[in-house]
């Protein structure tokens, strides 16, 4: 399987039946109670709801971080069950970019190293990576930020800076946990719209966890997610 | 295993002093203990293979190198053998020793003493256990009585010779009896013609007081078993070793505690970068290779703290033995100072043993970090 050679004709994603809950015996909370979703490549999903109804929890399952107690999730035709616990590495470092609300750039590394971790961590040289990653960070308008740290940085730029590691490895499918929902209202608009256009860009296929109704409606297609599972918006 | 990213990762969380924040600090603190721990080693084993080594350059250059017994019986066989083994080794000092029990008396005192009759000796020697007893020296005149009788007008009474003491030695390492050694002559006339019981085999250079008895091995007969100077000793070298094992192992205590002290500190990174071990899996970073982190993380500081450690005990060693800082009192040791010898099989122990402290001070929060829940993790920010 080639770097970007992305398996044409199957869904992006594809979730039947997942069920995810935390704690046990009186202290059980069921967070998702058989959760199907089919998301197509290329398409921007907004995932909308109430704080506390598994948004996030969903999307760590999307993004292999976590995995259900029932059910089924495909990536791109791939049984994410049956795979190894280094395989689901190698797919989050290889297939799926992650943005979280808060920046999570390493306070330690300059915004260079920040965006090439992803490409350091798969075993790129170090020159190569920060090649690619000063590209990325050109493309979303932080060239002259190189070498600044996260904490020399405003809230846009760090949240542009994530974004640019999210995809310095070219994966195939973007996670978004609200992204803009630690930015001012015009922040928030211009990363929503550099989110928006990387996304068309480059084909990618994403899921925007966001409480932004109208940057949800931006999106090619809403969903709200209740206790009864996925439901139009 | 690509280990560049954990190498970039550990090198900028132990170089974090420039982003201000407490990382640096605790790998300081960590980095001086394991340090400190290092130098009191070294220089503790420093003192001991000082001391030690002094003592075994005693031994060797007092004491005899090996030893000629018989197999069987009182005495060795007969024969030409020592004359062959004479011929054989010339640089070789071997003494041909027969004896038994004598009284020696001056006006006034009388001491039971060891007779040895040495062939290559020609004068009376006594030692020094012998001439504190009966207070003489050098020069003075003494009797020896020996268990032979001689008939005398008055009834047989034991054979008694004068004699003139010529020299007082030194005493050799283990010896506490009193000793008088004769030539072949007079020590024929007081104990009759007794073979020799042992011989001592010497090397005028002490450096090879290790090799003797195999030099020797081939060239004595059946009936002789060669002692060798490791066996003659064997009791002393091992009350020594012994010391510097358990001394050694005791100082190794503070490495011990540098290694918790590693330990807590590493947990506190641990804690303190759980968003950052979360965001590097979700980045796609192994939870084995987030071990390996912290345990480099650790290797580095031990390795670090060791490394330094050694080399300060071991300088520190250097300038109190070549500048003799530490006197000792002449006439109650062996030596004018307090000698300290730093070997490179002490120095490799120390480091050794700064790197096993610092993975097994690792291993508990690298194993934690691994082990953390990802998702919990990306909760902590």
């Amino acid at each position: 399987m080639s770097e970007r050679a992305v398996p044409p004709g199957v869904p992006a994603v594809r979730v039947e039946g997942v069920r995810k809950g935390y704690g046990s015996n009186d202290r059980r909370v069921e967070v998702l109670r058989g959760v199907s979703l089919e998301l197509e490549q290329g398409e921007m999903l907004a995932l909308v709801g109430p704080s506390g109804v598994g948004k996030s929890t969903f999307l760590h399952l999307l993004g292999l971080l976590d995995q259900p107690e029932a059910g089924r999730i495909e990536l791109f035709g791939h049984d994410t069950g049956a795979m190894t616990s280094g395989q689901r590495a190698s797919w989050r470092n290889r297939r799926i970019g992650f943005v979280f609300q808060f920046h999570g750039l390493l306070a330690e590394f300059t915004l260079t190293e920040n965006v090439a971790m992803p490409l350091l961590i798969g075993g790129a040289g170090r020159r190569e990576a920060a090649v690619r990653a000063g590209e990325l960070l050109a493309a979303v308008g932080l060239e002259h930020r190189r070498e600044h740290f996260p904490d020399q940085l405003s809230g846009g730029e760090q949240q542009r800076g994530a974004i640019a590691r999210a995809l310095v490895a070219d994966p195939w499918l973007l996670l978004a946990d609200e992204p803009t929902g630690n930015l001012d209202a015009a922040t928030a608009e211009s990363v929503f719209e550099l989110l928006r256009n990387l996304h068309l860009d480059r084909g990618l296929s994403s899921v925007i966890v966001t409480h932004n109704a109208r940057l949800a409606a931006r999106c090619d297609r809403t969903l709200r997610l209740s206790g009864d599972g996925l439901e139009a918006a | 295993m690509r280990v560049r990213v954990l190498l970039l990762l550990a090198g900028r969380y132990l170089g974090g002093l420039r982003r201000r924040t407490h990382v640096a600090a605790v790998s300081g603190i960590s980095f001086g203990g394991m340090a400190l721990g290092a130098a009191a080693l070294v220089l503790t084993l420093a003192l001991l293979e000082g001391f030690q080594h002094t003592i075994r350059a005693q031994l060797a250059q007092r004491g005899v190198h090996a030893v000629l017994r018989p197999r069987a019986g009182a005495t060795l066989p007969g024969g030409d053998w020592l004359a062959r083994l004479r011929a054989r080794h010339p640089e070789l000092e071997l003494r041909a020793i027969a004896g038994g029990s004598v009284w020696c008396t001056v006006p006034g005192e009388a001491t039971p003493a060891e007779l040895e009759v040495v062939d290559s000796l020609s004068r009376v020697e006594i030692n020094r256990v012998l001439a504190a007893r009966l207070g003489v020296g050098a020069g003075s005149w003494m009797a020896i009585a020996s268990p032979r009788l001689v008939l005398t007008p008055l009834g047989p009474l034991p054979l008694r010779s004068r004699v003139e003491v010529e020299r007082v030695t030194a005493l050799r390492p283990g010896e506490d009896r009193a000793i008088v050694r004769v030539g072949p002559q007079l020590g024929q006339a007081l104990l009759g013609a007794a073979g020799p019981r042992v011989v001592e085999v010497r090397s005028p250079d002490p450096g090879r007081a290790w090799d003797v008895a195999s030099h020797v091995q081939a060239s004595v007969p059946d009936g002789v078993e060669v002692v060798s100077f490791r066996d003659l000793n064997r009791p002393l070298l091992a009350a020594l070793a012994l010391e510097r094992v358990m001394i050694g192992f005791g100082v190794a205590l503070i490495m011990a505690v540098a290694a918790l002290n590693l330990l807590c500190n590493l947990a506190l990174l641990a804690a303190e970068k759980r968003l950052d071990g979360a965001l590097l899996q979700a980045m796609g970073l192994e939870a084995a290779r987030v071990r390996w982190l912290y345990v480099l993380i650790g290797l580095v500081v031990g390795a670090a703290g060791g490394l330094a450690g050694t080399a300060a005990g071991a300088a520190a060693a250097w300038l109190l033995d070549a500048t003799r800082a530490l006197p000792l009192p002449a006439g109650v040791f062996i030596v004018s100072h307090v000698p300290f010898r730093v070997t490179p099989g002490a120095a490799a122990v120390v480091v050794g043993v700064s790197l096993a402290a610092a993975v097994a001070a690792s291993l508990p929060p690298a194993l934690a970090a691994a082990r953390g829940d990802v998702v919990e993790g990306l909760r902590y920010e």
